[in-house]
C-alpha cells in the first residue's frame, strides 16, 4: 500500500497479511507509517495505491461490514470527558447497534477483562494516562471483534497492566481472532507475538517470524555475568572464544541455544561462579536494529 | 441513518453539553433579559384603551429571535471540528454509526438546545396572548416558523463546522454567513434600488399646480399664509413624473432574512393597526414593508386630497402583496438541506483527502 499526504510520503510500499490465531507486532521508528497504515485498516483513510481485505471486505467500499468486525485502538485519543467510563462505553454499545442490555452485559464483560471496574463511575476526564489507554482498548473490544488493531497500546500502563495486556492479546489470539498491534516495546512484543512487521520510511524491511526455533538456531549475542570475572575472562581466552567486555559482563557470541546450554555448562563444571546468563539482544531487538541501521 | 443511530447521537451530546456548561446560568440571563423587556414594554403600554398583547408578542419575538442569532449558531459551529481536534470524532466514525447518524444527531442535540431557550422565554409570548389581541394558534404558528428558522441556524453552523480544520475558522464563518442573512439581505435590498428605479408618469387626485399659480403672492414669491385654503372642489384628476422603484423585481431578496419570514408569519400583523398610542410592533412593521415591497410600484392613484374635515378621500394604505414566508420557508428549508446534506458529505469516511496539517488520529 501507498498514502501520501500532500508531499510527505507516509506510507510508500507496506505489504503484510495478519492472520486470524497470531499477534502479529508492527514495529518501526517514529514516523515510519504504522500509524497511518492502522488508519487505512481501520477505514478512516483511503490508501493512494493498493488494496486492502479485512476478512474478504474492502475497507474502501465496504466499511460498514468491515467496521462491524474490527477493534480500533488509536494511538492519541480523546474521550468524551463528561462521561463516566460506563457510559463512554454504554455509548459506544449503541452506536454498534446493541440494545441496551446486551450494551450493558458486554461493558461489565469489558470491565471486568480490563480491571476497569473499580473506575467505572469516574468521568473519563480525570483518568490517568495508563487508565484512559485501557479505557481506550476496552472500546475497542465492546463489541468483540474478529480483528484488532491496536496503535500502541502498552504506552503508558504500568507493569502489572502490561502484563494483563499480553495475557488479553494471546487469549484474543487464542481464540481465533486476528490482533495488530504496534508498539516500541520490543522485548514485550517479542513475548506476546508471533509474527513482527518491521517498517522503515513507510517500507516492509522485514516480515520475521517469531518462533522458538528461529530463536533456538540464529547467533545471538549473550551476556555472561560471574563473580571470578578475571577468570572468566582467561578462561573464554584459553578456548579462543571472542568476547568483548560490557561493565562488569562479557557478551559472546553464540550460535543458538543449545551451544549456549552447552556453555554455561562448561563453565559450571570448571567452577566459575556465574550469576547471570541470558541473551543480550532479543531477536527481534537484533532483527530491528539490523533493519534500521541507515537511519541517520 | 437510523433513528437508533441518531439518538444514540443526540443523547451523547446532550449528556456532554449538559454537563460541561453552566446552562443554568445562561438560561438564568436570558429569562431576566426577556423578562425585562417585556415588562418594560408591558408596563410603558398597558393602558385601558389599547391592548398591550400584540405589541408584546412582536417586541418578545424579535428580541427572541435576536438573541437566539448570537446564541444558536454558537451550538454547533464548532461542532463537527472540535470533535476531531479531541480525537472523538474518528472513533464514532469507526462504529457503525453513518455519517447522517453523526450529521442528524448533533443537529437534533443542538435543535432541542435552542428550542430550551425558546422554551424558557415562551411564558412571555403566552403572557401576549393572555394580555389580548391575538389568537393562541397565531402564535403556535409562527412560534413553529421560529423554531425551524433555528433548525436551520444549526444546520448552516454544522456545515461550517465540516469545512474548516480550526474551530475559529468555522465560528468566524458561521456568524458571517447569519450576519449576511439577517444584515446583508437588507442592504443588498436597499442598495439595489437604483438598479430597479425609474422617473415614470403618476396618477394623483389633488392640487393642480395652476391653483398655487393663482394665488397672490407675497414681495418674496411665497405664499401669503392668511391666503385661500384648498378645498375638495379645487382637487383634480392629474399626473405627474416620479421617481418609481420597482421592489416586486427584487423582493426575493426579503424572505432570505429570518427575520422578515418570521415577522411574515407572526399574528401581530392582523391585530388592529398602530396608532399613535399603541406603540412599538417591530414584526408588523417588517411585515407589512416586506409585504408592500413585493407587491412593488404602486399602479393605483395617489391621494392627496385629503384635508381634515374637508372630506376628500383618505390615502391609501400600503399596497399589500400575499404572504411572503412561504417563499421564506421553502429557502430556508433548501437551505437547512443543503447545508445537512454537505455536512453529511463532509463526516464521510474513509477520507480521500485530508485538511492540511490535520491528523484524524
Ligand atoms: N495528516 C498528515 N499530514 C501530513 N503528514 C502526515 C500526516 N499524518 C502523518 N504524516 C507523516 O507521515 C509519516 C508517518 O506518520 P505515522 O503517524 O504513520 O508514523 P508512526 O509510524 O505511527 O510513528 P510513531 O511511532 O511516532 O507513532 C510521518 O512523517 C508524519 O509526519
Ligand atoms: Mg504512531
Amino acid at each position: 500500500m501507498r498514502r501520501a499526504f500532500g508531499s510527505v510520503l507516509a506510507v510508500d510500499d507496506i505489504s503484510l497479511v495478519a492472520r486470524p490465531g497470531e499477534v502479529t507486532a508492527l514495529v518501526g521508528p517514529n514516523g515510519a507509517g504504522k500509524t497511518t497504515l492502522l488508519l487505512m485498516l481501520a477505514t478512516l483513510l483511503v490508501p493512494d495505491h493498493g488494496t486492502i481485505r479485512i476478512e474478504g471486505f474492502d475497507p474502501v467500499t465496504q466499511p460498514a461490514e468491515v467496521r462491524a468486525r474490527i477493534g480500533w485502538m488509536p494511538d492519541g485519543f480523546g474521550t468524551w470527558d463528561a462521561l463516566t467510563v460506563r457510559e463512554v462505553l454504554h455509548t459506544i454499545g449503541a452506536a454498534y447497534r446493541m440494545g441496551p442490555a446486551e450494551a450493558r452485559a458486554r461493558t461489565e464483560a469489558v470491565l471486568e477483562l480490563l480491571h476497569l471496574g473499580d473506575l467505572a463511575d469516574r468521568r473519563a476526564r480525570v483518568l490517568s494516562r495508563g487508565q484512559k489507554q485501557r479505557l481506550g482498548l476496552a472500546r475497542a473490544l465492546l463489541h468483540d471483534p474478529s480483528v484488532l488493531l491496536l496503535d500502541e497500546p502498552a504506552s503508558g500502563l504500568d507493569p502489572r497492566s502490561r502484563i494483563e495486556l499480553r495475557d488479553v492479546l494471546r487469549t484474543m489470539a487464542a481464540d481465533g481472532k486476528t490482533v495488530l498491534v504496534s508498539s516500541h516495546i520490543l522485548t514485550e512484543l517479542q513475548e506476546v507475538a508471533d509474527r513482527a512487521v518491521i517498517v522503515a520510511r513507510g517500507r516492509t524491511t522485514q516480515d520475521q517470524t517469531l518462533d522458538a526455533t528461529e530463536l533456538a538456531t540464529t547467533v545471538g549475542t549473550w551476556r555472561i555475568t560471574s563473580l571470578d570475572a578475571d577468570r572468566l575472562r582467561q578462561w573464554l581466552g584459553e578456548r579462543h572464544v571472542p568476547w568483548r567486555a560490557e561493565l562488569a559482563a562479557v557478551v559472546v557470541q553464540v550460535g543458538g541455544e543449545e551451544q549456549a546450554a552447552r556453555l554455561l555448562a562448561d563453565l559450571v563444571a570448571d567452577g566459575i561462579r556465574v550469576i547471570a546468563f541470558a541473551p543480550s539482544h532479543g531477536a527481534l531487538e537484533a532483527a530491528y536494529l539490523a533493519a534500521t541501521e541507515d537511519r541517520q | 441513518m437510523s433513528l437508533h443511530g441518531i439518538r444514540t447521537v443526540a443523547a451523547l451530546e446532550l449528556r456532554q453539553r449538559a454537563r460541561t456548561s453552566r446552562w443554568p446560568v445562561v438560561l438564568l440571563l436570558w429569562f431576566l433579559l426577556v423578562a425585562g423587556v417585556t415588562s418594560l414594554s408591558y408596563a410603558a403600554l398597558n393602558n385601558a384603551s389599547v391592548k398591550a398583547g400584540p405589541t408584546l408578542y412582536d417586541v418578545t419575538t424579535f428580541l427572541v429571535l435576536g438573541l437566539s442569532m448570537l446564541v444558536v449558531p454558537s451550538l454547533t459551529a464548532t461542532s463537527v471540528n472540535g470533535d476531531r481536534e479531541a480525537g472523538v470524532l474518528a472513533t464514532l466514525q469507526t462504529t457503525l454509526l453513518t455519517p447522517a447518524d453523526i450529521i442528524v444527531g448533533k443537529l437534533v442535540s443542538s435543535w432541542v438546545i435552542a428550542l430550551v431557550f425558546l422554551a424558557v422565554s415562551s411564558p412571555f409570548l403566552l403572557w401576549a396572548w393572555v394580555a389580548g389581541g391575538i389568537g393562541i394558534g397565531q402564535v403556535v404558528g409562527s412560534l413553529l416558523v421560529l423554531a425551524f428558522v433555528l433548525a436551520v441556524t444549526c444546520a448552516i453552523g454544522l456545515a461550517f463546522s465540516t469545512l474548516t480544520a480550526r474551530t475559529v475558522a468555522s465560528a468566524v464563518l458561521t456568524y458571517l454567513a447569519i450576519a449576511t442573512l439577517v444584515f446583508g439581505t437588507v442592504i443588498v435590498f436597499l442598495l439595489s434600488f437604483f438598479l430597479v428605479q425609474s422617473r415614470e408618469q403618476v396618477r394623483y387626485y389633488g392640487i393642480p399646480d395652476s391653483f398655487w399659480a393663482a394665488q397672490t403672492k407675497n414681495d418674496d414669491g411665497s405664499i401669503s399664509p392668511d391666503s385661500v385654503i384648498p378645498t375638495v372642489a379645487d382637487c383634480r384628476h392629474l399626473t405627474r413624473e416620479e421617481t418609481v422603484i420597482h421592489t416586486e423585481r427584487i423582493w426575493w431578496l426579503l424572505p432570505m432574512n429570518p427575520f422578515v419570514v418570521v415577522a411574515d408569519a407572526a399574528p401581530g400583523r392582523t391585530a388592529p393597526g398602530p396608532t399613535a398610542y399603541s406603540g412599538v410592533q417591530p414584526m408588523r412593521a417588517i411585515s407589512i414593508g416586506a409585504r408592500s415591497a413585493r407587491a412593488g410600484a404602486d399602479g393605483r392613484e395617489r391621494q392627496e386630497c385629503d384635508f381634515g374635515g374637508g372630506g376628500g378621500p383618505a390615502a391609501l394604505p400600503p399596497l399589500q402583496s400575499g404572504p411572503i414566508y412561504p417563499y421564506g420557508l421553502v429557502f430556508y428549508l433548501a437551505l437547512g438541506a443543503g447545508a445537512t446534506w454537505l455536512a453529511i458529505r463532509r463526516t464521510r469516511t474513509p477520507v480521500t483527502r485530508l485538511p492540511n496539517g490535520t491528523r484524524i488520529a
